[in-house]
């Protein structure tokens, strides 16, 4: 498979009378974009912002994040099987608005966490803070079941990056990632002397707001499956993920899998990448035995020398995530696994919720418990109420001057178990 | 900005007297006595210490209340910046005392810590996370190592510097996490420790797994009405007199005493361990060794027989090294004498 | 493997059309520390006792599934609720329950347990039985 990934710069948004970029500025019709979202029966009102890197503006509760961009040569724009019609994806052309990002809010339930601040300390702690974050606000009419308010909310924000996408379709890119890859065999014939390494995603797979989609298909009904990395990297997965905003792999990261981009660098190099399995990490027992006694197998399978394993979510996928571990390492294959913490607010606690000894390799994004201290924003775009629920988390949590203190575990992206970010934690 | 120290030290550093002054109640001296001195020098001239605590190791863990009331009293008059221990090198006591000195001033005066042990001391455990302990040698040898590495430490914890990372510095990790930001995002790091591991060289993972020592249980009793059974405990009952002189706390032996023929154990036992309340026990030691159940139960034909001797030390404060040894060579014995399964019980 | 379960829940909302539910009456906690007398009892720990994420550990609501028949207690189950009941105590020492939204939680709750019911495979047992 051939994919092009065509980056625009993009330097600043506005909003203006028709959607198009020009000279590095995005303008985007905000009528046009409210107009075709409402065309949904389920769809009661929609609001747009733009965001600004360096803006004292704070974006709460956010549900998905999602890269606006259009292919331009070859088939499947959208997201087929959600949004678009099914096509196989991972072939063709496509230009992406590099520097934009489509930021959905709106809650589903009161708890549901997810804050993006784009200045001062908060900003440091979220890579969107330096994205131009085009903030869409979708409101359903009344009385829906969760369920159909879930994928009304995901769908309008999917289709709010497909129009503003459009926007780039006769812009010139300033850079071009090209990711080529065929068949296995073909590539080991290639590179027969370099470590075979596949990448298992987990992905949460266990419910309402608990869900992810590849090709439009709840990863809780699949098996743990082999997809080629420019899938992935062209939209076949997408979020329906809505709590754990510091571990949820958005819609935006799926496309930017900074795991799959750091294997396929070195593809041909000092590896030889062989695939993506995505595995459902799901809640019954039974069910995690099956999941991680099949994906050691395909690991097995494809003949591998090393796995990268990355975790969603915290708390029972750290059982999914060592007893891959396990089984990987006991058939002599080599693990990374990559996943975050919860040691406390003294960082004293025992990080995560199992152990295993053959773990001996592991990447550590951040202690969810981390402590920050947000200043008060000047514009929030969001709920109110959903600061209250952040800031209701314990006593003294929101101070007089209406600053307060929140945890790592609310920030969007902030510890992604996908390696997303740079935060790691250190031993004192 | 000169600053003020408060020292504690045992009764053998204090310079008062060797075991047999452990059982002295604390003193406060206005001088700097023995490693106290040193120390201070090491300080330089914004540093002082104001005054050095010396206390038996025996009666800080055998009078904890009113050891600790005595360490908030002295703290209150002499209003310390920084309070020292030790070091306790592989003193077990002593280092339990320190990590007592560590829990009262940490924990409840809020007022930073340090000292100095040896990794196998059983006084590590509890204080590495109240105070900075300072890795030493095994024995008093290493002590003017130990003060060097504690002087450069306590300098930077009275400047209120971060420290650098434990290995670096030389002291034991607290076990903190701290998160931070890397140069590098997570899954670069992650393909990097994955080539380290193909090549072979050497990598650190940035979340160890914690190591669990787990022993294989025997294999059930097939019969118990036929069984030998053996009774063992460390909660320090051992004969009147205590004749072999086991320790309160941190023991360093084992005893084993010859109980055939015998109901029970009243009258002729007692409990030395020095982290109970003894009354219920030294009116009858039964209680924390049942030996008058498995008499019973001898009697009633639920077990064959008890074996004829009864083996005691004390946990307390007892060093893991010790306590694999112990369990090692008491085991032996056992094993030896066909016995069957063994009754252990602690406290 | 099939077999008939049995939810031990505080949810309000989770009524008994979903098949045999044991009430607990009392917190997140305590349906934890019951579904562990139940493993230690010899059943079935059928779906894994705590959420996948942080926020789920702060809901006032909980729902587990155990199998219905005693058998053997067995040492996986066993770790699993331990390490869960530690780490429900460990990351909510020092937060507060999330009254406010319990309806909301009430809802998840009851969608995720529906999630777990249709992963195991719906197996009922002839009677219904309602225990404290």
């Amino acid at each position: 498979m051939n994919l092009e990934l065509r980056k625009i710069e993009i330097k600043d948004v506005v909003f203006g009378e028709e959607t198009g970029v020009k000279d590095g500025v995005l303008t985007v019709c905000k009528q046009d974009i409210i107009n075709e979202l409402m065309e949904d029966v389920n769809v009661k009102s929609i609001k747009v912002d733009i965001a600004k890197p360096g803006e004292k503006t704070r974006i709460i509760p956010v549900k998905d994040v999602i890269q606006p961009r259009i292919k331009v040569e070859g088939k499947g724009n959208g997201f087929p099987g959600v949004t678009s019609e099914m096509v196989q994806l991972g072939s063709g052309k496509v230009n992406v608005l590099d520097g934009v990002a489509v930021v959905t809010i709106g809650d589903i339930v009161g708890f549901q966490e997810g804050v993006i601040d784009m200045w001062g300390e908060g900003a440091k702690w979220t890579p969107f803070s330096k994205t131009l974050n085009i903030v869409v606000d979708i409101e359903p009419v009344e009385g829906l079941d969760p369920h159909t308010h879930e994928a009304t909310v995901r769908v309008a924000g999917l289709r709010a990056a497909e129009l503003i996408g459009k926007a780039g379709k006769d812009a010139e890119a300033s850079t071009v990632d090209r990711y080529a890859m065929d068949d296995i065999f073909t590539e080991t014939s290639k590179y027969p002397d370099l470590p075979k390494v596949a990448y298992v995603e987990m992905l949460i797979s266990q419910g309402l707001l608990h869900d992810g989609y590849i090709y439009g298909v709840n990863s809780q009904k699949i098996l743990p499956t082999l997809i080629h990395p420019n899938e992935e990297l062209d939209g076949a997965v997408i979020s329906g993920n809505c709590v754990a905003a510091c571990d949820k792999i958005t819609t935006y990261q799926h496309q930017n899998n900074s795991a799959i981009l750091d294997l396929y660098n070195r593809h041909g190099k000092d590896i030889n990448f062989v695939g993506v399995i995505l595995t459902p990490e799901l809640t019954t027992l039974e069910g995690k035995f099956r999941t991680c006694d099949y994906t050691a197998k395909l690991c097995k399978t494809l003949g591998v020398d090393g796995v990268v394993v990355s975790e969603e979510g915290y708390g029972n996928p750290d059982s999914d995530l060592l007893m891959i571990c396990k089984r990987l390492e006991d058939s002599g294959i080599k693990t990374v696994l990559i996943t975050d913490e919860c040691s406390g607010w003294d960082g004293m606690s025992q990080p995560l919720a199992d152990t295993t000894p053959e773990a001996v390799a592991v990447i550590s994004t951040g202690n969810v418990s981390h402590v920050v201290e947000l200043e008060p924003a000047d514009r929030v775009i969001g709920s109110a109420e959903a600061i209250a629920t952040l800031a209701g988390g314990w006593e003294g949590c929101l101070q007089e001057d209406g600053s307060m203190v929140c945890e790592l575990n609310a920030v969007i992206g902030a510890t992604s178990e996908i390696g997303y970010h740079n935060l790691t934690v250190e031993l004192y | 900005m000169s600053y003020k120290v408060l020292y504690y030290v045992n009764q053998f550093f204090g310079q008062v007297g060797g075991e047999d002054k452990a059982g002295m109640a604390p003193v406060m001296k206005d001088e700097k006595v023995g490693p106290a001195l040193g120390f201070d020098q090491l300080m330089g001239e914004d540093v002082e210490v104001v005054g050095t605590i010396i206390c038996g190791d025996n009666y800080f863990n055998e009078n904890n209340e009113e050891a600790v009331k005595f360490i908030i009293d002295a703290v209150s008059e002499k209003d310390p910046d920084l309070v020292v221990a030790g070091p306790a090198f592989n003193a077990g006591r002593y280092g339990m005392a320190c990590a007592g000195v560590a829990k009262v001033v940490a924990d409840e005066l809020k007022i930073p810590v340090i000292t100095g042990m040896y990794a196998e001391n059983p006084g590590l455990e509890s204080s590495r996370t109240k105070a900075i302990v300072v890795e030493t040698a095994d024995s008093a040898a290493g002590m003017k190592k130990a003060l060097a590495t504690m002087s450069e430490l306590a300098k930077k914890m009275l400047k209120g510097e971060k420290l650098g990372y434990p290995e670096d510095e030389g002291y034991f990790a607290q076990g903190k996490r701290l998160t931070v930001f890397s140069d590098k995002r997570g899954s670069e790091r992650a393909v990097e420790m994955l080539l380290a591991r193909f090549k072979g060289e050497e990598f650190k993972s940035e979340l160890p797994m914690p190591v669990f020592d787990r022993v294989e249980p025997a294999a059930a009793i097939n019969d118990l009405s036929k069984a030998k059974i053996a009774l063992v405990t460390s909660g320090g009952i051992v004969p009147n007199g205590n004749p072999d002189r086991i320790q309160s706390a941190s023991a360093q032996k084992w005893g084993k005493y010859n109980i055939a023929g015998k109901d029970s154990l009243e009258g002729e036992f007692y409990t030395i361990h020095g982290g109970y309340d003894p009354v219920y026990a030294n009116e009858l030691p039964d209680r924390v060794a049942p030996l008058d159940m498995m008499r019973k139960f001898q009697k009633e034909g639920l077990i064959g027989e008890v074996y004829e001797y009864f083996y005691t030390t004390t946990g307390t404060g007892t060093s893991v090294g010790n306590s694999i040894t112990f369990g090692r060579e008491i085991g032996k014995e056992l094993k030896e004498a066909g016995v069957d399964a063994a009754i252990l019980t602690s406290t | 493997m099939e077999q008939a379960f049995v939810v031990v829940t505080n949810n309000p909302v989770v009524g008994k059309d979903l098949g045999e539910i044991m009430v607990v009456d009392g917190s997140f906690e305590d349906v934890l520390l019951k579904v562990r007398d139940l493993v230690y009892e010899g059943h079935q720990l059928i779906s894994h006792p705590i959420g996948a994420s942080m926020r789920m550990l702060f809901s006032p609501y909980r729902s587990v599934l155990v199998g219905a028949e005693r058998s053997e207690t067995k040492e996986v189950y066993a770790l699993t609720i331990e390490s869960s009941i530690d780490t429900f105590r460990r990351s909510t020492a020092n937060r507060n329950v999330d009254y406010v939204n319990a309806d909301d939680y009430a809802r998840i709750d009851l969608e995720l347990l529906k999630e777990a019911i249709k992963e195991h495979g719906i197996i009922q047992r002839e009677k219904i039985q309602e225990v404290q």
